[in-house]
Formats: structure tokens, sequence, C-alpha cells
């Protein structure tokens, strides 16, 4: 005497929302193949010329497209995580809330940081 | 036909039903079995929107006394004293067990709870969760209640009478028949006890504050059962609801500071015995904003009678102008307000002044019952906004009704639960149950199978000519003339009632026929009301009369309670009770400075103290 | 205000009794206008177009939580949401209904069973609600004890629970939540919500058995932080962050379990 709506395989394209929250989700799948690129990097050490193997693949236009569509990917996550972050764990000092705009902006400050790092890392300090 | 047995059967979930059935629980020891029945799950229950905040006596400068003048003098002294007297003395307890139970009352910055001006009381003593409380309150005691394995709760069941044992003059509940909504079936709920919890009826009025489901059911079954309903003619505007729709807007924003405009943004109710004009932001207790509910409602229509209204849409309306309370305050302590100005009228108070009229809000009278909440029925109780246990009298100050339902509520529960249990094990007597549902059935079927043709109407017409004629001739100022048409139409909608047709034959989840029971009652609830406010004669509390001759108080003829009884296809009629005035002699009522010179004269109070 | 201005609506109609095995869409002609919401539009049908459509309703002013259902696809108050934003956004209807496309679609809530047109069984949503405990648990407490003094709660420990104790109870949260669409055993953003109220609240010492609930599959880690269910909340109650809060919690009392062998939700803190 009722009937029980089903949930199908494509409930999550029914709005913007869930289209976003996929989108969220998925970014793991660029980030994924980042890794694997990196991992086989690690292995063709081993070798010269494994490694002159794996320079060449890195300058593939399709592997560059692959890799700068997982720093978009890491990107978004970051931008959906750190609003998140503040409603996870609100930050209380005595009897004050931290403003989430304030954590929000930290996060991304630290990102800043950790990519200046890198920068520093890689140019050898020169800059 | 389902048939259960329960110790107590408890009707509505708001706060005087979920009260009830907690304290019945606790004085059995768990050792019971308690149906909680009710219409919609209970947090929907229209206690729910009760903004404001429940009243007890709470600070050091206060004192009982102090809230029983107020309580008795706010009631035009038609408030059964004794009663207001028990009142007093256990609102406090209630209010710390609702602490206790989790309610989340505002708090001063010690940790303290906070308490906040309100209309007609002399001082700070009103308890307050935001200006949620009523949905705080509510919801606090729907979850307290989930503890206790003695409640069994039946939501969304439909209550349409109760079953009486006559023997001689002795009439004795023996439980209810209700509808369960979902599927349509009727059951029998049998129990040694009975408690009405069913709220008010200002659905009767086209233009009110209340919920949809606010339709008198409690009143209509008990007074359909021989009990009496008390003091009807007493119905309360709110003069602050939002035009169109009626939605209120609390008194605690008058409390907080807010102030009343006409269309000149003129303080219009220094014109009404309630000044002198109080400065921008400086609220005081009894004078102009926080005079009392009646005396504000009819400063409107006095406004309106000289044309100093403004207009928005198709409503007269007066400002309530709350811009000097700042942003901050407003989103602190009015969250809610904001909220609803905003979505209902478009109004964003920070910036502008929210139009306003008065709206029906409260039914002071009710079931009659004893001190104990005990109804002429043994062992029908009734507590809450249905009930008319006499601590109102003529006018209801505001919170002083969510304290109500804790208090009788509980008291409710307790002598019900003594009352079952004596009644344990006394053998069944035989009642009239089966008969009711004989005549139930036979009433819904005949609804669902008049022929449209046949039939005069449907009931949202019906429900409209109800309304209308109510609004017409029962609202805040009423004569002769005008009640004794109001009553003509009533009886002629309840001869077409009978002929009326439902459309929907469905069973379950059927509203078609829910809601044409309901008109059902609530034209005899409709009846009541007219029929005591015209024979009432004077003016009283939130009674006023327009002719000459009955504009004044009249305690020699009138210093009594109405009483109506149904007569079945009969018009009702009409006899008076005395009032209960031993502590406190009835004495002119008055605020603003009026009211401050007598309080400075010598208490003429005859009969012993409080 | 001005003329009255008409649009379509569609309403899903569904009565078992008559056989419907699945709803159907009633399309109706109704007039609006700037302060017409879509429960005064399901009322304008029930009075003047057909006496037997069933829904849920109330106090009218969004705090009964009675009136929830879908207008179009998203979970909303029928007493909160207002014609004026489909049609003038949308640009259908507007004005006069020459153009017959319905400005809104009403169904019932999603992810619950349907009973009878918009009305669904709610008692999936309170069996979750109820299970959390949402009560002070207080062993100390005498009950009814009325000389008692109030607790002391400071307005910064009130605030800590306050938004979550606004919750009305209307489910759209559930409606919106695509893990309880798969899995109805899922306790749910308001009941986690509900337990995490009373978790904060300075007055409660029953975190550890609610904590309980909260642990299991079906509790807090169902959740994967979709997020809908805040955005849909008509009460600001922010049941996404309960939850993920919770998840915390919950993952704090499982380390402290795995140090010290103790059972599950022992995490009082
Ligand atoms: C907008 C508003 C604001 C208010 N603000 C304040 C305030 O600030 N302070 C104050 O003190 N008072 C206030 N009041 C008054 C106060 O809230 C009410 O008097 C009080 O809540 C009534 O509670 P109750 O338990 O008697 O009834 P309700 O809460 O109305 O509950 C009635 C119950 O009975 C059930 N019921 C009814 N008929 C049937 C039936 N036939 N079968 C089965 N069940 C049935 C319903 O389902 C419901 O559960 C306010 C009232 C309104 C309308
Ligand atoms: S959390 Fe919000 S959406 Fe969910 S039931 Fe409560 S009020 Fe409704
Ligand atoms: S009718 Fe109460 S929330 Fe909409």
């Amino acid at each position: 005497m009722s009937y029980k709506p089903e949930l199908t395989g494509r409930w999550w394209l029914k709005h913007g929302h869930f289209k976003r929250y996929m989108l969220r989700e998925a970014t793991v799948i660029p980030l994924v193949f980042l890794l694997c690129s990196l991992l086989a990097g690690v292995f063709s050490l081993q070798d010269v010329e494994r490694f002159s193997q794996w320079q060449a693949y890195m300058a593939h236009p399709l592997v560059i497209i692959g890799h700068t569509v997982a720093l978009g990917a890491a990107l978004y996550h970051a931008a959906t995580f750190f609003v998140l972050f503040p409603r996870v764990m609100p930050i209380r000092i005595a009897n004050y809330t931290l403003p989430a705009r304030l954590m929000v902006a930290g996060q991304w400050a630290a990102v800043l940081a950790v990519a200046l790092l890198c920068l520093w890392l890689v140019t050898g300090g020169r800059v | 036909m389902q048939q259960h047995e329960y110790d107590v059967v408890v009707v509505g979930g708001g706060g005087a039903g979920l009260r009830a059935a907690i304290a019945a629980a606790q004085a059995s020891d768990g050792n019971s079995r308690i149906a909680l029945l009710s219409k919609v799950y209970p947090m929907r229950s229209h206690t729910v929107a009760a903004e404001g905040g429940a009243a007890a006596v709470t600070r050091d400068d206060d004192s009982l006394q102090a809230h029983f003048e107020d309580t008795v003098a706010g009631g035009d002294w038609l408030a059964e004293q004794g009663v207001v007297d028990y009142f007093v003395k256990h609102a406090h307890r209630e209010l710390v067990q609702m602490e206790h139970w989790g309610c989340p009352w505002s708090r001063q910055p010690n940790g303290n709870v906070q308490v906040r001006r309100f209309g007609g009381m002399k001082t700070e003593r009103t308890w307050f969760a935001a200006d949620k409380t009523g949905f705080h309150m509510l919801h606090t005691l729907y979850q307290t209640a989930l503890q206790f394995d003695a409640i069994t709760r039946f939501d969304e069941y439909f209550v349409l009478d109760i079953g009486v044992a006559e023997d001689g003059d002795e009439r004795e509940v023996t439980g209810v028949l209700a509808l369960d909504i979902k599927t349509g079936a009727l059951h029998c709920i049998r129990a040694g006890a009975v408690i009405m919890a069913t709220g008010g009826a200002g659905r009767v009025f086209k233009f009110n504050t209340n919920g949809g489901i606010v339709t008198g059911d409690g009143m209509a079954i008990a007074y359909r059962n021989g009990v009496p309903l008390r003091d009807m003619e007493f119905v309360q505007y709110h003069p602050t609801g939002l035009p169109g729709s009626g939605i209120l807007i609390t008194e605690a924003s008058r409390g907080e500071g807010g102030v009343l405009v006409n269309k000149d943004g003129y303080r219009y109710l220094q014109d009404y015995e309630l000044g002198p004009e109080t400065p921008l932001g400086k609220p005081q207790n009894k004078y102009m904003e926080l005079g009392p509910r009646d005396k504000l409602s009819q400063a409107f229509w006095h406004e309106q009678q000289r044309g100093r209204t403004g207009k928005h849409g198709t409503s007269d309306v007066v400002y309530l102008d709350l811009r000097h309370l700042g942003k901050a305050f407003l989103e602190e302590r009015l969250p809610f307000i904001c909220e609803l100005a905003k979505a209902y009228v478009n109004v964003d108070p920070v910036h502008e002044p929210i139009p306003i009229r008065p709206a029906v809000h409260y039914t002071m009278g009710g079931i009659l019952t004893d001190a104990q909440c005990e109804t002429p029925i043994q062992g029908l109780f009734a507590a809450g906004e249905c009930a008319s246990v006499g601590l109102h009298g003529a006018n209801r100050l505001g919170s002083n009704s969510l304290t109500e339902l804790l208090v009788f509520g509980r008291l409710a529960g307790e002598q019900a639960w003594q009352r079952a249990n004596a009644r344990r094990n006394t053998p069944a007597k035989s009642d009239d149950m089966t008969a009711k549902t004989q005549y139930w059935q036979q009433r819904i079927s005949a609804m669902q199978q008049n022929p449209k043709h046949a039939a005069v109407s449907s009931w949202p017409q019906l429900k409209q000519d109800l309304v209308a004629t109510m609004e017409r001739g029962c609202g805040i100022y009423r004569d002769e003339a005008g009640l004794q048409q109001s009553l003509n139409d009533i009886h002629e909608l309840k001869v077409a009632y009978q002929r009326m047709h439902v459309a929907d034959s469905s069973r379950g989840y059927n509203t078609d026929l829910l809601q044409a029971i309901e008109l059902g009652f609530s034209l005899d609830v409709a009846e009541a009301t007219c029929l005591a406010a015209l024979e009432r004669r004077e003016s009283r509390g939130a009674h006023q009369r327009l002719e000459t001759e009955y504009q004044q108080r009249n305690d020699e003829q009138f210093l009594k309670h109405s009483l109506v009884r149904w007569r079945d296809e009969q018009p009702a009629t009409l006899e008076w009770q005395r009032v209960d005035t031993t502590l406190s002699a009835p004495k002119v009522r008055a605020y603003g400075e009026q009211g401050n010179a007598q309080a400075s004269t010598p208490n003429r109070t005859q009969g012993g103290k409080v | 205000m001005t003329q009255p201005r008409t649009c379509y609506v569609d309403i899903s109609r569904y009565d078992p009794e008559r056989g419907d095995q699945y709803p159907t869409m009633q399309r109706v002609q109704v007039p609006y206008d700037d302060s017409t919401s879509v429960l005064d539009v399901l009322q304008y049908v029930k009075e003047q177009v057909d006496s037997s459509l069933s829904y849920r309703w109330s106090c009218r002013m969004a705090i009964c939580g009675s009136c929830g259902v879908m207008v179009n696809g998203i979970p909303k108050l029928g007493c909160k949401d207002f014609v004026r934003d489909y049609v003038a956004h949308k640009g259908v209807g507007r004005d006069h209904a020459a153009n017959d496309a319905p400005a809104l679609t009403i169904e019932p809530l999603a992810h619950f069973t349907g009973e009878r047109d918009l009305v669904v069984n709610m008692d999936e949503f309170l069996t979750h609600l109820e299970a959390v405990k949402p009560y002070i648990i207080d062993p100390a407490s005498r009950p009814n004890n009325p000389s008692a003094a109030t607790h002391s709660q400071t307005p910064a420990q009130l605030a800590r629970y306050q938004q979550f104790a606004n919750c009305i109870n209307c489910g759209l949260c559930y409606a919106a939540c695509p893990q309880f669409g798969l899995n109805p055993e899922f306790v749910g953003p308001a009941a986690i919500a509900l337990a995490h109220r009373y978790n904060l609240d300075s007055r409660d010492h029953g975190k550890h058995e609610r904590m309980q609930v909260l642990n299991t599959h079906d509790g807090v880690w169902s959740c994967t932080f979709v997020g809908f269910c805040s955005d849909v909340c008509p009460k600001g109650v922010d049941p996404a962050a309960a939850v993920n809060q919770g998840k915390v919690e919950s993952a704090k009392s499982m380390l402290i379990q795995l140090f010290k062998g103790s059972s599950i939700g022992d995490s009082r803190s």
C-alpha cells in the first residue's frame, strides 16, 4: 500500500550540487594518474636508460595535459575541502570561535607556503 | 475494529499532553500503560509556534503575590483565585524541571537563566529560549518522553469521541474512539482515565495566529458529551500578527523595546490610557507597548475607525518599529522574527518597520474542570489551552500559558494516574462505546455518500462562511445585532453541515474527511463562543461590547463564569457559575499612569492573604 | 496587488486504494501573487480544485516541520518556498498561463516511502531520531526533584550546541542525502545532529551511550560529505557539520579503544 522510490545509478545527475560532489570525488582519478607517473619515475631511477625513457614520457603533451588536470583537480579538491574544514573542526579559543573565513584563508596561506618551498627546492634556492 | 487497553489515555501531543504523559509515567513509577494520541506527530503541535516565553517568579525583587495580582487583574477578576495561587506557586519548579530535561533557556553571562519583560507583568519574570520558546519546550518534552517505556505513542491518530458509562447521576469516562489516519481504521482505546490536551480553537476565526490543526476538537468532544464549555466568549486578539497570513510577531519584540506607531509614525497607544509615552529603547512594564493584549488590540480598532492605520495589501495595519534596537541585538534576541518578517512580508526589521494587525490568538475558555483538572465526567481530565481550569479569567497574560501547560499538564497526569489506578481492579462498566462507534461509522459513510448534486456544499465553503461570520460578529468589539446574526449563521451552517459531501472516498490519509470532521467540531465551539458573547452584556477583559450601556464591567451581574451546554440538535443553552474571588476582591483594572496611581493606594483586598 | 497572475503547477498524485502502482502528475492552473507559498498553492488546489489531495501541514510559519516536499527536485518547506521565486527566475508561466509549461513540480520528499500524494512515511525518519537517545542523560539527576536549582550554563556553553538544537525534524536533509537514499539504515543527518547537540550540552553525560550508535557503519561512517543536507536545511542547522564533527569524535573514540582495548564508543573526553 505504498511505494519505495529506488535510487538509480544515475541519481547524481539530478542536479548541480550532486554533480559538483561527484566531480570532487572524481578528482581522485587524475591524482592517481599523477601518482603512478611519479612512482614510475622512482622505479626508473635504477637504470639510466629507463630514466631517460621516463623523462620522454613525462614530456609527452598528453601526459603534461594529464598532470595539469591533476593540478587543477588538486586545487578544486583543496577548495572544496578547505571550506568544509571549519565546519568539521571548529576552533574555539576560550569563548571565541575562529571565523570560518579566517580558517579558509589560513589553509590557502599554508598551500602558498608549501608551493613556495617546492619552488625554492626545485630551483635550488636561487629564488 | 481494534481494541486496546490502557491505564491512561492522553489526547494531544502538545506541551500539555506530553507533560501529562510524563507525569503519569513518573507517578506510577513506570508501572502503568499510557497511550499518547495525537492527530499530528507531537513536535508538530502548535505549542511549537510559541515564541515569547514562560512566566515564573524568579528574581529576588519579585514575589508570588505580584505574579498572582498581575494574573488576576490581567484576567479582570474572572480567574479562579485558588487556581492562580496554585499556579504561581508551582510555576518556577516546572521551569527548573524543564531546565533539567535540557531545555536551552537563554542565559545571563554568569550562567543563570535570563528573564525578560512581558505585557501585563509587573517585573521581568518570563523565561525564554531565544524567540522560539515553545519550539524548544515542545522538542525537549517530546525527546524526554522517549525515555519512558510506559508511554506508547499513537502518532497520527485522530480522536473522534470518548466513551462514557452512566450510573445514575455518576458519569465515568471509559476510553476514546480514534481513527488511524494512515489506514482509516477505527480504534477503541479503553482506559481508566482520559486527559484532553487538544489545544485551542483559534481556527474558528478567519484571521489568526494558530496552526491549521487548532480547530477545537477536544473542546467539542467533551462538550458533546455533556461537559459545559466555560468562558468561551473570551477570545484573545494578539495585537501583532502579520497581515495576510496572521503569523505571530511575538510580544517579546515589544518587551525588548519595539514600539507601535500608526501611519503617521505616532505612538498612538498614549491616546488609550496606556501612556505617558515611554522613551525609545526604555520599555516600562505595563506602560504603552507593554500594556495587556486586549487593550492594545482595542487601540488598533480605534485607530482604524479614525482612519489612522496604513495599508498592506488589503489589510489595515499599524507598524512595529524595531529599527532602533540595531542589527546585532535583533539577531541575538529576535532571530526568528527577522526571518519571519523577511519571508512573509518581505520586510527586514533592521531597516523597516513591520506592518502588523491584531489576530485571534488564544481561547481563554474551554472545557470546564475543577482545580484538579477533572471535568464533571469522572476520570475525564483536561489541561492546556483546551481546558478552562480558571487561570486566565477574561484575558490571559502572555507567557502564562506555556507555564500552564507544565503546571496543569503535570497535575492532570498525576491525578489521572491516581484515578486510573483506583479503577484498575473494578469491573468494567457497560458504556456507550459500541453505539458511538456505530454512530461514527454511519456518519463518515454518510458524508462520503451524500450525493454531490443534492448536497448544498462542501466543507471549504462552509468553513469560509464560518470564519467570516465569526470575524464579523465576534471580533474585537461586539454588539447584540452582530452576535445574533453570527449565531443565526452558525445555526444555518450546522444544518448545511448535515448535508455536506466529502468527495474523497479512500480510507488512508483522507485529509478531506478529517477537515470535514474538524469543521463539525469548530461549528459547535463557535456556537458556544457566540452564545456566551451574546449573553455577557458587559465589557470585561477581551470581551468588549459596543453598546453604551454595556461598555463597562458590571460586577453586580456578570462577575460570573459563563457555562454553555450542548443540546444536540437544539440550540445550546447558557448558565452562570460563581467565581472564586476570596483572595483578591475586584478592583478597577488599569495600566499605564492610572495603573500606577492605583497601585500606590492601599490595597482594598478583603479576603485574606495570598 | 496587481492583476491576479496564474501559472501551472504539476503535483504528484498517488493513491494505492485507487490502484495506483506509481505516482502520476496532475497539472493545475493556480493564481499567485508575491506572497503565495507552495503551501498556499496546495491549499488552493485542495479547497478549489480537488479536495482529495493529501499533504501535511500545520503552522504555515516554518516551525512545525510538517510540510516538506520536493519542489523542482529540491527538498523544500512548502510554507517557506514562494512561487515568486520560480516564475521570475525561470521565465516560465509568467504573467499568464498561456505558456503551460509548469513553473513548479511538487513531489513527495525523496528517499522516503510514499504513502499517498505528498504524504511519506515519516516513521522511517523518527525511528532514527529516537535511536540516538536524544535527551539529557545524567546519572546524578534525581528525577522530578523540584527543589533542585538550575544548572549553570554560560551563553558560550549554550552557543556550542544551540545551532544543532534548532532542528524542526522536517526531514528535508534525508531527502537530500543520497547515502540515506541508498541505505535506509543510515542514521542520517538530523538524528546525528541531534545526538551531537546533546553530546555538546554541558549538562549531559550520555555521550558514551550515543557514540555506540554513531560509531557504527550506519552511524557517521555512512556519510561521504556530499553536504547537500546542509544546503537544503531551512533552519541553518548544518547537519553535515554535525555528522563530520561526529566522525572526528568517533575516530578519537576508536583510537582510544585501540590503545586501551576497551569497548567501542568509550570516548568520554
Ligand atoms: C503563535 C503563538 C505564539 C504563542 N506564544 C506564547 C508565548 O510566548 N507564551 C505563552 O505562554 N503562550 C504562548 N502561546 C500560547 C500557547 O503556545 C498555547 O496556548 C499552548 O502551546 C497550547 O498547548 P496545548 O498543549 O494545550 O495544545 P497544542 O500544542 O495545540 O497541542 C494540541 C495537541 O492536540 C492534538 N489534537 C488536537 N485535536 C486532536 C484530535 N481530534 N485527535 C487527536 N489529537 C488531537 C494535536 O495533534 C496536538 O498534538 C502562543 C500561541 C501561539 C498560537
Ligand atoms: S537538520 Fe535541518 S533539514 Fe534536517 S530535519 Fe532538521 S531542520 Fe530539517
Ligand atoms: S506548515 Fe509548519 S513547517 Fe510548513
